[in-house]
């Protein structure tokens, strides 16, 4: 797997990004700062996946994008610039189009942003990060990731051990196959208490139960992330005084109405696309500098 | 300094009359390396469960177990937790989280370390045990050995004093088996820890321990240096010496008594070394390199037929088996010997037909197996018995699970049960009829799983090392077994890495490596021909008589050349 350099970053720093952009993109439905959002997600989403995200962002999320805005028009007809009459008298107006189009780039946007949140939050990550809130629950988080792949295993043992005596699902009548299915999950179940009790004596012996369990981890907050948390610090505060300036909203029905652009919204745009190319200007500028290493050696 | 010092020990376990422990009287020293050896169920699970409270079972108790002069209750669970390491049998089973670093700390995290201790915690242990290869990897990944090395490695994290180990090596292949060892033997040499364990492997863990404990039905009866407790054995008549390892059985079987306690034989360096100084002088008759031919000269029809068979799993994937050809004769008893992951499984599984060969092709009894209904290939014909035998099992008692397996044969009651009872009788299960297949020992449950692939009536029989995990006591009943069965005319053939059990009831043995067979020939010829991958007893007469395999035939030449 690709190692990407956001991702090399704090969990914390990792997270907390990703909760602010997501938010940002489904509460902003500016559409300068829609655009920023959806271009800033699809580039990301390349850099983290290359060619496969390409595809997936043509094949699903392109047509998806169209039919959502297509179909708005047809059930919503608020708005006051009427452009024709369909055949049951009703009206398409300009605004739902529109505001057809700005809600379904700000859906493909969230589902492109989670694609890329899938990736750079990893299992452990996400396990670390609530095992600081709550112990307990990292722990309970990591045994299942250990339980279950190992219980599949063992259901493919014992479906083999039971397919050489005629006795597995894939053998017999339709009958035969559910009770031998159902055999097989019921076995599965003795099996599976039998050998949480040496788990539980193994957890036993290295002293689980004591009180003031902490939670080791393998990530440090670092100079590193401390300067990443507060640039995205400060681009959050510059969004959030354009959003209380109402620089961030647009009014779409009846009719369509923006605050005039002025020197603040220049600021504010600016910090909005710093921050939602965060990432992908990491990528890029980590990857200049190792070519820039190479070449000097 | 003391360690344990157990005084009078007797358990019980709840309604049980008889006594797990009886009066055992124990002293440890720190430093030592103890080993506790005895058939299974003699106790020795129980006596070192005793040694750590939090494992300690409920029964009735009495006498005094002393931990570091104290009595074991008055130290905290705390320091217990940190100061007694203990390491259990299965290694999937001790294995709580899906990551090895996130193992390795477990312990660290229950005693409530800071992050900075437990980093350079478990950075130690992963230096000192060659983990960092695959530090980050997910537990799921690993073998089975890496798996057993974690468990002792997270445990050695917390640095404890005592190591106590419940036959940690006896679901991991030999090669594994050494290196847990080893591992264990650096531990005791470079750490001072002190070393209490439970093993089968006698012949690679005598010569690293200082001590020797020998237990029957909950006693004592031998505590010695491993040398001086195997002759106390000996001189006993007891039958715990036929597991010994085959230098001293050999000594043992052709000096007589009254040997310094330093010159009894131990490993096969020492068992050379006694030979030489003692046999009369025989060249090894010159023996010409055996090539394999794999003709044999049995006269019975060919049951299993393997032509060319190249067989892979993955489309792109490597080949797992390659241009592999052999046949197994009506009534051979055929076993397969091998490193790991050299196609030896799944060679089983092409003959069971759940792999089909990509190229070449499998005959059983002149059919393909994969293309066989359930019904023909697994009635009268093919009998798998599964590395796990637990996996055969679905009932609640062995005799439903028994009966479970003839639900689809068309027999009247009174057949189903005449045939019950001779397969119980001759598996010898009657005793545990009436109880839950999981709460059998290892052996017995072998026993039952056999009787349940038995009542289908298979001609043909495929062993997954059945073996594993078994103590030399019923390793012998499964030879006889298996010795009763071909003298039925059952075809036999056996995958195996216990090379003592194959040499001792083989009649062809092969080699697998790389996916082909290397070496196939009867077996005394062919384990004569093995140079290192042969039998202690061999390795330790070689040099006089080449085909001296078992540790009889060893000792009848020694008798013959006095």
């Amino acid at each position: 797997m690709r190692r990407d350099s956001f991702a090399a970053y704090h969990p914390i720093v990792n997270f907390g990004y990703f909760v602010v952009v997501l938010a940002f993109s489904m509460i902003f439905m500016h559409p300068v700062f829609q655009g920023i959002a959806l271009i800033s997600a699809v580039t990301y989403s390349i850099v983290l996946n290359g060619i496969k995200a390409i595809r997936f962002n043509v094949l699903y999320m392109l047509p998806m994008l169209i039919i959502l805005a297509a179909a708005n028009p047809l059930f919503n007809h608020a708005g006051v610039t009427i452009l024709f009459y369909m055949k049951d008298g009703n009206p398409v107006t300009l605004e739902s189009i529109l505001y057809g189009i700005a809600s379904s780039c700000m859906l493909i946007t969230v589902m492109v942003w989670f694609s890329c949140y899938n990736k750079v939050m990893t299992s452990d990550k996400f396990i670390y990060l609530f095992g600081r809130i709550i112990p307990a629950l990292s722990l309970i988080f990591s045994m299942v990731l250990r339980f279950v792949p190992r219980f599949k295993q063992q259901i493919r043992v014992i479906s083999v051990a039971q397919r050489s005596i005629g006795r597995d699902v894939t053998q017999g009548n339709v009958v035969h196959r559910a009770r031998h299915g159902i055999r097989i999950l019921s076995i599965m179940t003795t099996w599976a208490m039998e050998n949480a009790i040496e788990t539980a004596d193994s957890m036993k012996a290295r002293g689980y139960g004591l009180p003031g369990r902490t939670s080791f981890s393998l990530y440090r907050l670092d100079r590193r992330d401390q300067t990443m948390l507060i640039t995205l610090a400060i681009l959050i505060a510059a969004v959030l005084i354009g959003a209380s300036a109402g620089e961030n909203t647009i009014r779409y029905f009846p009719s369509i109405h923006m605050k005039d652009q002025s020197w603040l919204s220049a600021v504010v745009y600016t910090a909005y696309g710093l921050l939602c190319m965060l990432p992908a200007i990491i990528s890029l500028v980590e990857e200049l500098k190792w070519k820039f290493i190479i070449s000097k050696t | 300094m003391e360690i344990y010092h157990i005084k009078d020990l007797s358990f019980a376990f709840p309604e049980q009359e008889k006594k797990a422990l009886d009066t055992l009287n124990l002293s440890i020293n720190s430093g030592e390396f103890v080993t506790v050896v005895g058939r299974s169920g003699c106790g020795k699970s129980t006596l070192l469960r005793h040694l750590k409270s939090v494992l300690t079972p409920h029964g009735e108790r009495s006498g005094a177990i002393l931990y570091k002069g104290q009595p074991l209750n008055a130290a905290d669970l705390r320091t217990q937790a940190a100061d007694i390491g203990f390491v259990l049998q299965n290694p999937d089973n001790q294995i709580v989280t899906d990551k090895v670093w996130h193992e390795l700390a477990f312990g660290l995290e229950s005693l409530g370390l800071d992050q900075q201790t437990m980093r350079l915690r478990v950075a130690e242990m992963a230096s000192f045990f060659g983990i960092q290869t695959w530090f980050h990897r997910n537990v799921a990944e690993l073998s089975g050995g890496q798996k057993q090395l974690l468990n002792l490695a997270s445990i050695m994290a917390m640095h404890p004093s005592v190591l106590i180990l419940d036959e940690p090596t006896s679901q991991l292949d030999p090669i594994a088996a050494m290196e847990f060892l080893d591992t264990v033997q650096r531990i005791n040499r470079e750490l001072g820890t002190t070393v209490i364990m439970c093993e089968h492997r006698l012949e690679e863990v005598l010569p690293i321990s200082d001590r020797l404990i020998v237990m029957d039905r909950g006693a004592i009866i031998a505590d010695h240096t491993p040398r001086a407790a195997g002759e106390a054995l000996r001189a006993a008549g007891h039958p715990m010496f036929a597991s010994m390892p085959a230098p001293m059985r050999i000594h043992a079987a052709v000096t007589r008594q009254g040997t310094m306690d330093s010159q009894r034989p131990l490993t096969i360096k020492e068992g050379r070394q006694w030979l030489q100084d003692n046999m009369l002088q025989e060249a090894a008759e010159p023996m010409e390199q055996i090539v394999s031919t794999g003709k044999t000269a049995n006269p019975n029809p060919v049951v299993v037929q393997f032509k060319d068979v190249w067989c892979k799993y993955e489309k792109h994937g490597a080949d797992i088996i390659k241009d592999l050809s052999f046949e197994v004769r009506r009534g051979q008893f055929y076993c397969i010997v091998g490193g790991n992951g050299t196609g030896k499984s799944t060679t089983l599984s092409l003959l069971s037909g759940i792999l089909k060969p990509n190229r070449g092709k499998v005959l059983v009894e002149g059919q393909q197996p994969s293309a066989m209904k359930v019904r023909d290939l697994f009635h009268n014909r093919l009998g798998v018995l599964p590395q796990n035998p637990q996996s055969l099992f679905v009932k609640k008692t062995v005799e439903l699970d028994l009966y479970e397996v003839l639900s689809d044969v068309k027999l009247s009651s009174e057949e189903k049960k005449a045939k019950v009872d001779q397969v119980v009788a001759f598996a010898e299960l009657e005793s545990l009829l009436a109880m839950h297949p999981y709460d059998l020992s290892g052996g017995e449950q072998q026993r039952a799983a056999l009787a349940k692939v038995l009542l289908l009536n298979p001609t043909i029989l495929l062993l997954d090392e059945p073996t594993k995990g078994l103590d030399a006591f019923f390793k012998e009943k499964l030879g006889a077994f298996l010795h009763k069965l071909r003298s039925d005319g059952v075809t036999i053939i056996m995958v195996s890495h216990d090379i003592e059990f194959c040499a001792k009831y083989g009649e062809v043995c092969s080699m697998f490596f790389d996916g082909s067979m290397i070496a196939s020939n009867e077996t005394n010829t062919f384990f004569a021909g093995n140079h290192f991958y042969t039998t202690a007893a061999n390795r330790m007469a070689r040099h006089l008589w080449r085909d001296a395999v078992t540790t009889e035939s060893v000792i009848t030449r020694c008798l013959n050349s006095r």
